[in-house]
């Protein structure tokens, strides 16, 4: 009975099939401010679902003399992670079932797998574009990973628990000082991890093509995309439950509309960063995480530990 | 009980005399002795087995100790019998391996003796319950070690003899702690000796001891023979001293060390937290530039240890466990990788990054297996990597609570460094298997090796799986929860293997959906390149006017991180082995040598001199002696 009630929860809600919904309807709020900010009028509401769908009847084009199967598969490490990373993250606000410590690692582990599975794909592409596009990809990784993680390693220190739960129970982070600092890092970080301008770089339509994405077609590339749409809803959320306390469910609906109003501004603040800044180079970018972003983020901690 | 005394000497005695049995036919037999090789550390496996089953029938399934008047005492509990089986297992492993790995190469004689003979005096490290007896044992650990990465010929002589003088002289340490200990309780019987870190001598027995293990772990500052050896040996060596056996001691010894000898207090946790994680870093950011597949993997052996370091460090039984698993965990991936890179420089005769290239394709049993190997390294969930990794930060943060703040930036110094192993696999990844094939192997007739071969990486990377996804089921709470004597508090699990059967679920049905209804009607294409032909557009001419391949190999991947200002400063003083212990204590030694050496020009004067200020000294001593005597 457990057993079938997960694989409900993994399949419908909150895994795959919610966090896809959601993930595009995210996608159109996404393409919407875009085109508002580009003086357009955007698509239709429907526009992301109908994109993917006509990409999942669309022929398949698999590069000669590669490893089919891990070209294949590349995109559904993706998915599966990541509709697994949300399920986790909404078990903590809904009591589905029991949560358990620590979560809040095997949830950082598992959305590094999304961009590990672009890499994985474009190198099996055997193509020189996908190539680079890869390891600008990882380098990106790379430079991310470090602030990030101490950036989370805040909301760890208020609450001396890596256990989501707890963190929604206790007050949030950004009532403090330390945690506003590492919220803002975190958020950097968030654009680098869905690789959106400045942090464009391993796609890089104008000069790699799409990089890492170059040979992807049909399903795959569909999949990739609604991976990428996923990410969207995902990380933000996953800020929004580790820094400003999360959706509150069971109080009524208030608390529900200001978890979604602060889920939203998260997406928008992504969305006019990525309309108004332009790429950096990869090099630039390291340079930037490593530098000032690590040292905003240690300031984050060591005010985190003086109890700011 | 008589019985049982027996069977607990021949995991030591029955290798030890197929050793011997090897060295003893002549060449004709190099067949016939792989094979008798192979069987001898198979029924090694058995007779373990056969010694863990009759203990398990005692009455008392507690810790047994035996003193004998010839073989000393020895012992046998949950911790020495987990890492019993898995040296047993691995030794068989790589003994089955090396029957395709070695053939037709010279002195196989001595190969498959030493190799046998490893395994007997490993188990004696383990079973051994008398100080004495461990430091014989574990000094002929050492010895082989440094015969066997000779065997590869003139070139690895330098990498032996760097290895024996860390290794041995970690050894020397190991017998000044022995003597120290003898000093302080009068016994040489390990199971009884307890001593709390209460004065001077205490400190350095112990840290003699931990020095002793961390050399053999490979754990910084005592790590850099095994990227020299990892590079210069064959393959199977570097997979079973450095990956597996090595680890399985000196973990040993420092689970037996901050458990049983002696009592931690809150300053040696914390110095071996924070060697931990420095090993952790510093030797991924030197993986991530190498570009000889075995010296890289060989960093990442020596970055691994910090993980295992740390989780002892916490002192928690939590991290402990963490820290036992991820040897375990290590000893599986590691070898895998160790033996995969074998079987490509078996087939492509190269370990440089950049002439490898595209072998996914014609060795995909290795790339598989190296891929989940890679992942498992990495600590992608739900694979066995990210369990024990997760084990340990659990135990990390439960360890804050004592006030101890330094652990966050030991924690994050800990995941990133995951990243960035990730980051050097992902290279290799690249280089070896997925990119274009270099100029050199472009017409190479290149296949997948024999099952010998394969097999082992296969088995290796299947457990890989299965220990990430049933990790609490299988190797937890069979082997190495019964090994920590506290009842380990397991503060919730992540449910692996539901997640895994979840990602199962998703993943077959993704594939399903896809790979049926369009997969089959797809379409093999030529890459695009914006319209250019690959080999046209690659092509430029060098500097002589001769016209050269440029491909993406990946060796070049992490220049960008190579040219940051401060990790070029560091990466350069790298390379001049400022940061090798060999190096630098050669300098230092040389150093005093020659302050020496200038009292020795050979001139009858100066001699003369040295002479009469000996007798100066010696008579105002005389004198001096005899105020105080009066």
């Amino acid at each position: 009975m457990e057993f079938g009630s997960l694989i409900l929860q993994m399949l419908v809600f909150p895994g795959l099939l919610f966090t896809a919904v959601v993930g595009l309807v995210t996608s159109w709020v996404d393409r919407k401010v875009t085109a508002r900010v580009q003086m357009r009028v955007g698509p239709p509401f429907l526009q992301p679902f109908y994109d993917v769908l006509k990409l999942m009847i669309k022929e398949t084009c698999i590069p000669a003399g590669t490893s089919r199967w891990l070209f294949l598969s590349a995109p559904l490490f993706g998915i599966a992670a990541v509709a697994l990373a949300s399920l986790l993250i909404w078990r903590a606000f809904i009591p589905l079932g029991q949560t358990f410590s620590g979560d809040i690692i095997v949830i950082l582990y598992l959305l590094t797998i999304p961009a590990m599975a672009v890499i994985l794909g474009s190198f099996a592409s055997q193509n020189p574009l996908a190539s680079l596009g890869g390891s600008r990809e990882m380098k990106l990784m790379l430079a991310y990973e470090l602030p990030f993680v101490l950036a989370i390693l805040v909301p760890v220190i208020h609450t001396h628990s890596i256990r989501l739960f707890d963190m929604l129970a206790a007050a949030p982070a950004v009532a403090k000082p330390s945690g506003v600092i590492a919220l803002v890092v975190a958020m950097v970080c968030m654009q680098a991890k869905l690789t959106l301008v400045p942090f464009d770089a391993p796609e890089a339509e104008t000069e790699l093509t799409g990089g890492a994405y170059v040979e992807y077609s049909g399903p795959l590339l569909g999949v990739f995309k609604l991976t990428r749409a996923m990410m969207l809803f995902t990380m933000p959320i996953f800020l929004v439950a580790v820094f400003c306390g999360g959706i509150a469910f069971g109080q009524g609906w208030l608390p529900i509309l200001l978890g979604v109003l602060k889920y939203l501004g998260l997406v928008v603040a992504v969305v006019l960063i990525r309309n108004t800044a332009p790429r950096v180079r990869i090099d630039q970018a390291v340079k930037f995480f490593w530098g000032p972003m690590t040292l905003a983020a240690f300031a984050a901690i060591i005010a985190a530990f003086l109890g700011w | 009980m008589e019985l049982l005394l027996n069977s607990m000497v021949l995991p030591v005695t029955f290798p030890l005399a197929a050793g011997i049995l090897c060295l003893l036919l002549p060449k004709a037999f190099d067949r016939a002795r792989a094979v008798l090789a192979a069987a001898a550390s198979a029924i090694t496996v058995l007779i373990v087995c056969r010694l863990l089953l009759e203990w398990k029938q005692l009455p008392s399934a507690g810790p047994i100790i035996f003193s004998d008047p010839t073989w000393g005492s020895l012992r046998l509990d949950h911790l020495s019998a987990f890492i019993l089986l898995v040296t047993a297992v691995f030794g068989f492993l790589i003994t089955l391996y090396s029957i395709g790995y070695m053939r037709g190469k010279e002195r196989l004689r001595e190969y498959y003796a030493y190799l046998l003979g490893t395994i007997g005096v490993a188990c004696g490290v383990i079973l051994a319950d008398n100080l004495l007896l461990v430091l014989i044992f574990w000094g002929l650990v050492g010895l082989a070690l440094y015969v066997m990465i000779g065997m590869a010929g003139s070139d690895a002589a330098a990498a032996a003899n760097k290895t024996l003088v860390i290794v041995g002289g970690s050894d020397c340490l190991l017998m000044l702690g022995v003597a120290i200990v003898w000093m302080l309780t009068g016994t040489l019987t390990l199971s009884s000796i307890r001593l709390d870190l209460a004065g001077g001598f205490r400190y350095v027995a112990f840290l003699c001891f931990a020095v002793a293990a961390l050399a053999k772990a490979g754990a910084m500052p005592f790590h850099s023979w095994v990227p020299d050896c990892g590079e210069k040996a064959p393959a199977s060596v570097a997979a079973f001293f450095p990956a597996s056996l090595d680890k399985l001691l000196g973990v040993y010894l420092l689970v037996r060390l901050t458990t049983g000898m002696f009592v931690m207090n809150t300053a040696m946790n914390m110095l071996l937290m924070l060697v931990g994680a420095g090993t952790i870093i510093c030797a991924v950011m030197m993986a991530l530039v190498q570009h000889d597949l075995k010296r890289l993997l060989s960093y990442h052996a020596v970055s691994q240890v910090g993980y295992m370091v740390l989780g002892i460090g916490t002192g928690m039984t939590l991290g402990i466990a963490g820290g036992l698993f991820h040897m375990l965990n290590n000893v599986i991936y590691k070898s895998v990788l160790f033996l995969c890179a074998g079987s490509v420089e078996k087939k492509a005769s190269t370990m440089d990054l950049d002439k490898l290239g595209g072998l996914a394709r014609v060795m995909p049993l290795t790339f598989g297996s190296c891929l989940v190997a890679a992942l498992a390294i990495s600590g992608i969930p739900p694979l066995n990597g990210f369990y024990s990794k997760w084990m340990i930060y659990q135990a990390m943060v439960d360890s804050s609570r004592n006030g101890n703040y330094l652990w966050i930036i030991l924690l994050a110094t800990a995941m990133f460094g995951s990243a960035l192993t990730l980051a050097s696999f992902v290279k290799v990844l690249h280089s070896v298997f997925l990119c274009k094939r270099s100029a050199a192997l472009r017409h190479a007739d290149i296949r997948e090796v024999g099952f010998t071969m394969w097999l082992p990486c296969v088995g290796l990377a299947a457990l890989c799986i299965v220990f990430g996804v049933f990790a609490y089921q299988l190797p937890l709470k069979v082997m190495i929860f019964p090994a920590l004597d506290g009842v380990v508090k397991f503060p919730g699990a992540w449910y692996a293997g539901l997640a895994t059967v979840l990602l199962l679920a998703a993943y077959a049905g993704g594939a399903l959906v896809y790979l049926l209804s369009t997969v089959r009607k797809a379409r093999a294409c030529n890459t695009y390149i914006g319209g250019e032909i690959m080999e046209e557009m690659f092509r430029h001419k060098g500097a002589d006017g001769k016209v050269e391949n440029v491909e993406v190999t990946g060796v070049d991947f992490y220049r960008t991180v190579e040219d940051l200002p401060p990790m070029r400063a560091i990466y350069g003083a790298a390379r001049r082995k400022l940061f090798d212990i060999y190096d630098v204590g050669g300098k230092a030694a040389f150093f005093f040598v020659e302050i020496l050496r200038r009292a020795h020009r050979g001139l009858l004067p100066m001699y003369l001199t040295w002479v009469l200020a000996g007798l100066l000294v010696i008579w105002w001593l005389l004198l001096s002696g005899g105020r105080l005597m009066i």
